[in-house]
């Protein structure tokens, strides 16, 4: 029992980080009715980032530099070659095509940088745990949940309060209506990008963190589990994403934990868990916990 | 309102083309993918004043508005050469977000309220066409004033209004950008007359505090009958122009687009030969059908038979229950009460493809075909449930599959003969007019060989003329084929030379059924029409209940 809330409270704080890199994934496509399967490498590049720069700017001051590069990588992957494809009536296939084409060439160049290193993130937190009602937790965990949880709360005020938030979803709901409106689909859709990026660099970081050992050159393969968690959710639902991540952290880390018991299905089971759980969901509802299923009037 | 035949005298003295235009479109050519949709178009907006579009389907008066507002590259659209401009600043080559900041803000069809947003997010929405000028609050105060009801509803989502307050806030969100010259399209389609009195009364406010409006109408009386100056389009070319009051008096105007001095005529139907094997029609009964949609009721105990061979008209205003109707017909509805029967079977037990397989087929209100695909394809798939050639067999071209397949194609050529479609049959669908891909969803619905056809509005959004064809299709679709038809319509005028029995709905119940000229004079029906303005308001909530069911 005691080992059971020890890995549900340890897949919870997977699954914020999930969480705050499936909330990229949903806000790109929101705004833009882009699905970015370039968010994994772009992660990889956060990852990668702060785990050369710690050394020289600190940790966090190393994952705001990254924070902020992967916001202009992923802004400059909207502006040049999105935006140019789109203005060719790009549909939404092709551009989701592109997005992996722009994974696999970004993913392959930070694999050759990394090489065969591993490159650890230089948390301070290191590897202490903290005894919290008999269970324990590693502490980069507790941070990662705690600054997850934070992110989500600013990121939910500006898009339910601010005016940058009624242009997002203005631009999401109808975007030839937001245009006639006034509202720059153009800047509407970077910053959509811009912000996704930040928020993968940010997940990245912690992805790494221990109880991971560090960046790898297979870091932006495993950082593609945090796109079923944005699709199980429901792709264009921002709650979605919080379910989505929350449930694919606790799959995992369930998986992992039980290993041993459920060797019969195979070593590495919880690799392929995030697919499963998405399989499994898709097919009791194709859009999603939380998606807009498509309605409509006969 | 009184008011607005004393300005259009006046302005006869105006020149054809004013020189202090504000906003000035000169020889405009326009084209989606090569095809020509306006052609060397020019129209003059004087400061000031409410300028009308006219013309029928298709004749470009969506385009001219989406070339203003810049939207028109979202839609595939080009700009061939030709000038717009605001008081003298070049519009053609500016993203629409920077047209509307400049100040030319498009209300668009459809009212494309932000549903999920609020009313107050809405409006919020509208107010970055304001760019950085200041005066924000002020705007929401004007809009409220203007809209008190948008006021009430400030917390409400956009996406739970009524049809017409969608309308007003549609408009509001235009107005929270002050703009110099605002374009409605079509602010009156698919509202109920006393919604579209309230919303013209609105304009004429809106321009009286100094917004020259742009206002394209298929409803051309109410057009006139606010606007200043009116244009006429006609494929993509302006056919008439002058002061509404000229406009209004020009027998040309009068008969095409007011449609005076014309009921429907079908005229004489010569004899077709039929294409389809008959099927024979049945009774259709309806007995003490109820629906409810959790708290809504939209059918409340209706009962009407449709005689075998009979075209039955059932008519009301918007939110009455006519489509609900049609699509417990049709099995996509369960009855919460009562039953329908068509012959021996009782449709209201039966899932959808067992009832088609009976002879039941159906036209739909919004086009439901495939755009890139050939007429004939479309057709085609029509037929889909009378084909007998299997997968493999088709795949393989069998002799009998051939067969079939030869003889599918020749009853489709049949049908569009009959249609009067017969030349459009290798073109793709959406390259066709509106009226024509009415006529289309008509054909594909007969494709089926049914013996009991449901036409749900088949001449919403027709102009006069165009509905005319139409009435003359149907009243030739039901000699050739000796079928029963359930026309579903919002028109009280068209069904009237057309049906043989006419059954009237109100919020659910039915009012009224008999022969077309008794219902016609029945004084409930009458008062359900025209009835009183706090009726009418209730009939586009439901029509909102009723979609989002």
């Amino acid at each position: 029992m005691n080992q059971f809330i020890e890995l549900l409270i340890s897949g919870l704080s997977l699954g914020c980080i999930y969480a705050l890199i499936a909330m990229g994934f949903v806000v790109v496509f929101k705004a833009t009715n882009v699905v970015n399967f370039a968010h994994a490498s772009v992660l990889m590049l956060g990852a990668y980032l702060v785990a050369r720069w710690h050394g020289s700017l600190g940790f966090f001051g190393a994952v705001a530099a990254a924070a902020a590069c992967c916001a202009v990588v992923a802004a400059l992957c909207d502006i040049v070659l999105v935006r140019a494809l789109r203005r060719r009536r790009g549909t939404q296939e092709v551009l989701a095509i592109l997005t992996i084409g722009i994974n696999i060439v970004l993913g392959t160049e930070l694999a050759r940088e990394v090489g065969t290193d591993l490159l650890p993130s230089g948390a301070p937190w290191g590897s202490d745990v903290t005894h919290l009602l008999g269970v324990t937790v590693p502490q980069t965990r507790i941070a990662a949940a705690v600054v997850a949880l934070v992110l989500m709360g600013l990121f939910w005020v500006a898009f339910t309060r601010s005016d940058w938030g009624v242009a997002m979803r203005s631009a999401a709901s109808d975007p030839e209506a937001a245009a006639l409106s006034g509202i720059r689909l153009g800047r509407v859709a970077a910053g959509a990008w811009a912000l996704a990026g930040a928020l993968a660099a940010i997940g990245g970081a912690f992805f790494t963190s221990f109880p991971a050992a560090g960046v790898n050159n297979s870091t932006g393969l495993l950082a593609l589990t945090a796109i079923p968690a944005a699709v199980l959710g429901g792709l264009d639902s921002t709650a979605g994403a919080v379910v989505g991540g929350l449930t694919i952290g606790v799959a995992t880390t369930l998986a992992a934990g039980y290993q041993d018991q459920i060797a019969f299905l195979g070593r590495g089971l919880s690799e392929v868990v995030p697919y499963i759980a998405l399989l499994l969901v898709l097919l009791w509802r194709p859009s999603g916990v939380f998606g807009t299923r498509e309605v409509t009037r006969v | 309102m009184s008011d607005y035949r004393m300005t259009s005298t006046e302005l006869q003295d105006h020149p054809a083309t004013p020189a202090n235009a504000l906003l000035d479109v000169r020889d405009l050519h326009v084209s989606y993918g090569g095809v020509s949709a306006l052609r060397g178009l020019s129209l003059a907006v004087p400061e000031g004043e409410i300028v009308a579009v006219l013309g029928s389907n298709g004749a470009g008066k969506t385009t001219l508005l989406r070339a203003l507002s810049g939207t028109l590259a979202m839609q595939g659209g080009t700009i061939d050469s030709g000038s717009v401009e605001l008081s003298g600043r070049s519009l053609t080559h500016m993203e629409p977000a920077e047209i509307a900041r400049t100040g030319v803000v498009q209300v668009p069809e459809g009212r494309r309220v932000f549903g999920e947003l609020t009313v107050e997010e809405n409006l919020r929405a509208g107010a970055f066409g304001r760019g950085r000028r200041g005066g924000r609050a002020e705007a929401f105060a004007r809009v409220y004033e203007l809209f008190p009801r948008l006021r009430e509803r400030q917390a409400q989502q956009g996406g739970l209004l009524s049809g017409g307050e969608q309308q007003m806030l549609a408009i509001g969100r235009a107005l929270m950008a002050e703009p110099r010259v605002l374009l409605l399209d079509e602010p009156s389609l698919g509202l109920a007359p006393q919604v579209v009195e309230k919303i013209s009364e609105i304009i004429q406010v809106i321009n009286r505090q100094g917004t020259s409006i742009v206002l394209v109408e298929q409803n051309s009386a109410i057009a006139l009958k606010i606007a200043d100056r009116a244009t006429v389009l006609e494929v993509g070319q302006v056919t008439l122009e002058g002061s509404s009051a000229e406009l209004s008096e020009s027998d040309e105007v009068r008969e095409r687009y007011l449609g005076l001095g014309r009921g429907p005529q079908i005229g004489n139907v010569e004899p077709v030969t039929p294409v389809t094997s008959r099927r024979t029609a049945l009774p259709l009964t309806v007995e003490g059908l109820t629906v409810r949609f959790g708290g809504l009721t939209a059918l409340s105990e209706v009962s009407l038979t449709v005689e075998p061979d009979s075209t039955h008209a059932v008519i009301g205003p918007n939110g009455a229950g006519k489509s609900t109707l049609l699509n417990v017909f049709t099995g996509v509805y369960r009855a919460t009460k009562g039953r329908a029967r068509y012959g021996d079977a009782v449709l209201t037990d039966l899932r959808p493809p067992r009832i088609a397989a009976l002879g039941v087929s159906r036209t739909f209100q919004n086009l439901a075909l495939s755009p890139t695909s050939t007429v004939a394809q479309n057709l085609l798939l029509g037929r889909h449930r009378l084909s007998k050639a299997g997968f493999v067999s088709a795949g393989l071209r069998l002799p009998a599959a051939r067969r079939e397949q030869a003889e599918q194609e020749r009853v489709v050529a049949g049908i569009a003969e009959l249609l009067g479609l017969s030349d459009r049959l290798g073109l793709p669908l959406m390259s066709l007019s509106y009226g024509d891909r009415k006529r289309v969803e008509l054909a594909r619905a007969l494709c089926a060989e049914p013996s009991l056809l449901l036409l749900d509005e088949p001449v919403a959004g027709m102009d006069a003329e165009e509905s005319q064809r139409m009435a003359r299709t149907i009243a030739r679709v039901r000699e050739a084929l000796g079928i029963s038809i359930v026309l579903v319509e919002h028109d009280m005028a068209f069904v009237m030379g057309l049906a043989d029995r006419v059954t009237v709905l109100d919020f659910g119940r039915c009012i009224a059924d008999g022969m077309p000229d008794e219902v016609q004079r029945d004084p409930e029906v009458l008062q359900a029409y025209l009835g009183s303005t706090e009726g009418s308001e209730k009939n586009v909530g439901e029509e909102i209940g009723e979609a989002g069911a």
